[in-house]
């Protein structure tokens, strides 16, 4: 008899119940998250000013001095738990992004999400006094507003993943040279501050930034897992997919609602930080198989790599280099090799 | 109407288009269960947006399309894909797709968070491989098969929605005669199990033969409809293609076959090389 049991996965039973166990993405959660964890414990021991390992394990303990309890409580774990959800938001977002365009390359950056969000933090360090970066709202705000601007040139967010990316590019490059002219005319201070927050940056970001991004993604994660199943539809054509009883503008315009929403809040918080949305959802799906839309593991790969990327920084040359500048350098050359790579596999095909 | 024979998919006063274009008009189409129907005509009869329409993908301007009594347009998409399947023209496979994962998303209307992938399931999955002759290529990549293997996946695809109404979008037109004849006579094997089959054809030959139903559409309009050998004839070859034929009768079945007549060669003054 054949079998025709989705491949990697184990169907379990009961009554009319049925849930089918996914063995392979299982697999690869069981190596992630403890790559994570490690990585945590990575994050929140490297340091950048030469504090020593027993200083930062007796802080962690509230137990050292006052310096180190500062310094491991106030600025590294709120900094790595940022991260971690920063990771996360960015990887799913990008796994979401990616379907929806059936283009690897598709990253939520090409909806404007990034150019918005400079633009709102530039124009709050234009507009105040200090040229201090504003509230870490501000960056969120503008993702999204960029975005829905994008979506409405294109006319609305069911149309075709290929029109929207279009339209973003040329939303985003507007945005961007608007950004770019206010810049120019504002002071080197200024322009210092503006300029650490969009190479992506997770230096000071304290507890009062974790607790809504927490939120964010406590709402967002299940429900991107949620369209999980109805995304594998977009591999099909509209026709097909309604005569399978699914709504394709509705799954795209839900798909997109929520890229946008978790990329917004991502790059509000840390800045464009670069390849994160690009790398995790390719490598998630290298370890969870073909068959399957990746959401849980771009969520743990995106903040493994931020994890990684943060810390690297802050142990890897004198001055502390931003993890956006981290994530770009090294995710130039994996840009080059998933090119090579599906140049390859389609010669061979 | 007596319900000795169930009816399978009734069509009643159908119109359907686009603002200022009506392209369907008036269409009354009965198909009871178990048979096969063949909607055949010109390009741009209306044919297509009919099968659209029919299948919840085009909005009808009026009329109604009943599905063993419910209206399908009431429905939810969801409770419409429990009725009724539709196999596209040239549909577009996921990159890389399996035989059986292609087939596996035909039940996608049947499950859900907490009925991922009941028994059900997998018995409608192996059932539409056996029947199409796919099982042996389960394993296979879609996009390695033949033109004609790839048709019967698609075939096994949509059977496995287990839908009491099938329809086809012109499911022979790019295939040989080897592989025409194969699928049809899948075609009729499907109806036989006591599904309604509704197909586009192009193939006036191939849908005399096959079809117990032919409904003739011209200009939006239905404008005969019945057994082939009683409907095809030259009066209707001339007014949908406006060709003369002759409707020779096949050996065995008797059922009606199109010969077209050559048109006389035209002869233009200066034409000759």
């Amino acid at each position: 008899m054949t079998d025709v049991t989705p491949p990697d996965s184990t169907p379990l039973r009961t009554g009319t119940l049925s849930w089918l166990f996914p063995r392979r993405s299982a697999l690869a959660a069981a190596f992630l998250v403890p790559l994570v964890a490690v990585l945590v414990v990575v994050a929140v021991t490297a340091s950048s000013t030469g504090m020593s390992l027993e200083q930062t394990v007796s802080g962690l303990l509230r137990a050292g001095d006052p310096g180190s309890i500062m310094i491991v409580w106030d600025l590294r774990l709120p900094r790595v738990f940022a991260g971690l959800m920063v990771g996360a938001a960015l990887g799913v977002s990008g796994c979401l992004t990616q379907t929806l365009a059936g283009n690897r390359l598709a990253t939520p950056d090409l909806v404007g999400v990034n150019e918005g969000a400079t633009a709102a933090v530039v124009a709050s360090a234009a507009g105040s006094a200090t040229g201090m970066v504003g509230d870490w709202w501000l960056g969120p705000l503008g993702a999204v507003a960029a975005a829905v601007l994008v979506v409405l040139c294109a006319g609305g967010a069911g149309v075709a993943g290929h029109r929207l990316l279009v339209v973003g590019i040329g939303v985003s490059t507007f945005v961007g040279a608007v950004s770019d002219l206010v810049m120019s005319r504002q002071n080197d201070n200024t322009a210092g501050g503006v300029f650490l927050w969009a190479v992506g940056s997770l230096n000071g970001r304290d507890w009062s930034v974790g607790g809504p991004l927490l939120i964010a993604l406590l709402f967002l994660l299940p429900l991107s897992l949620a369209a999980g199943h109805r995304l594998q539809l977009l591999r099909f054509d509209d026709d097909m997919a309604a005569s399978l009883g699914v709504d394709l503008r509705r799954v795209r315009a839900a798909a997109l609602a929520l890229a946008v929403a978790l990329a917004g809040v991502a790059v509000g918080v840390g800045g464009p930080i670069a390849f994160v949305a690009l790398a995790a959802p390719i490598l998630a799906q290298r370890l969870a198989g073909p068959t399957r839309v990746p959401v849980t593991g771009s969520a743990l790969t995106g903040a493994a790599l931020v994890t990684a990327a943060d810390a690297l920084g802050r142990v890897v040359a004198p001055v502390e280099l931003p993890v956006g500048v981290v994530t770009s350098v090294l995710g130039g050359p994996f840009l080059l090799w998933v090119l090579f790579r599906s140049h390859r596999t389609t010669e061979k095909a | 109407m007596t319900s000795l024979m169930t009816p399978g998919l009734e069509v009643r006063s159908l119109h359907a288009g686009y603002p200022g274009r009506p392209v369907v008009k008036d269409v009354d189409l009965t198909v009871p269960a178990g048979r096969v129907a063949a909607i055949v005509g010109p390009n741009g009869c209306g044919k297509s947006t009919l099968l659209r329409a029919v299948a919840r993908l085009h909005r009808p301007g009026s009329g109604t399309v009943h599905v063993d009594g419910d209206d399908v347009w009431r429905l939810s998409r969801r409770q419409a894909a429990h009725r009724i399947a539709l196999l596209p023209q040239s549909p577009r496979a996921p990159e890389a797709v399996t035989v059986a994962g292609l087939v596996r998303y035909g039940r996608h209307p049947h499950q859900g968070l907490l009925r991922q992938w009941s028994r059900e399931d997998e018995d409608a999955v192996r059932e539409a491989l056996e029947a199409t002759g796919t099982a042996e290529l389960a394993g296979e990549r879609l996009d390695r098969l033949s033109g004609g293997q790839r048709q019967r996946c698609w075939l096994a695809m949509v059977l496995a929605q287990r839908t009491p109404v099938v329809l086809l979008d012109e499911p022979t037109s790019a295939l040989d005669l080897g592989h025409v004849v194969d699928v049809l006579e899948l075609v009729r094997e499907v109806a036989a199990a006591g599904r309604t089959v509704v197909m586009v054809q192009h193939d006036l030959a191939a849908a005399a033969r096959y079809a117990d139903t032919v409904a003739a559409m011209k200009d939006g309009r239905v404008i005969a409809t019945g057994a082939p050998r009683d409907t095809v004839d030259e009066a209707l070859v001339k007014e949908l293609y406006s060709v003369e034929a002759d409707i020779l009768r096949a050996p065995g079945d008797g059922s009606p076959v199109v010969v077209p007549r050559a048109r006389p060669p035209v002869t233009e003054p200066g034409a000759e090389l």
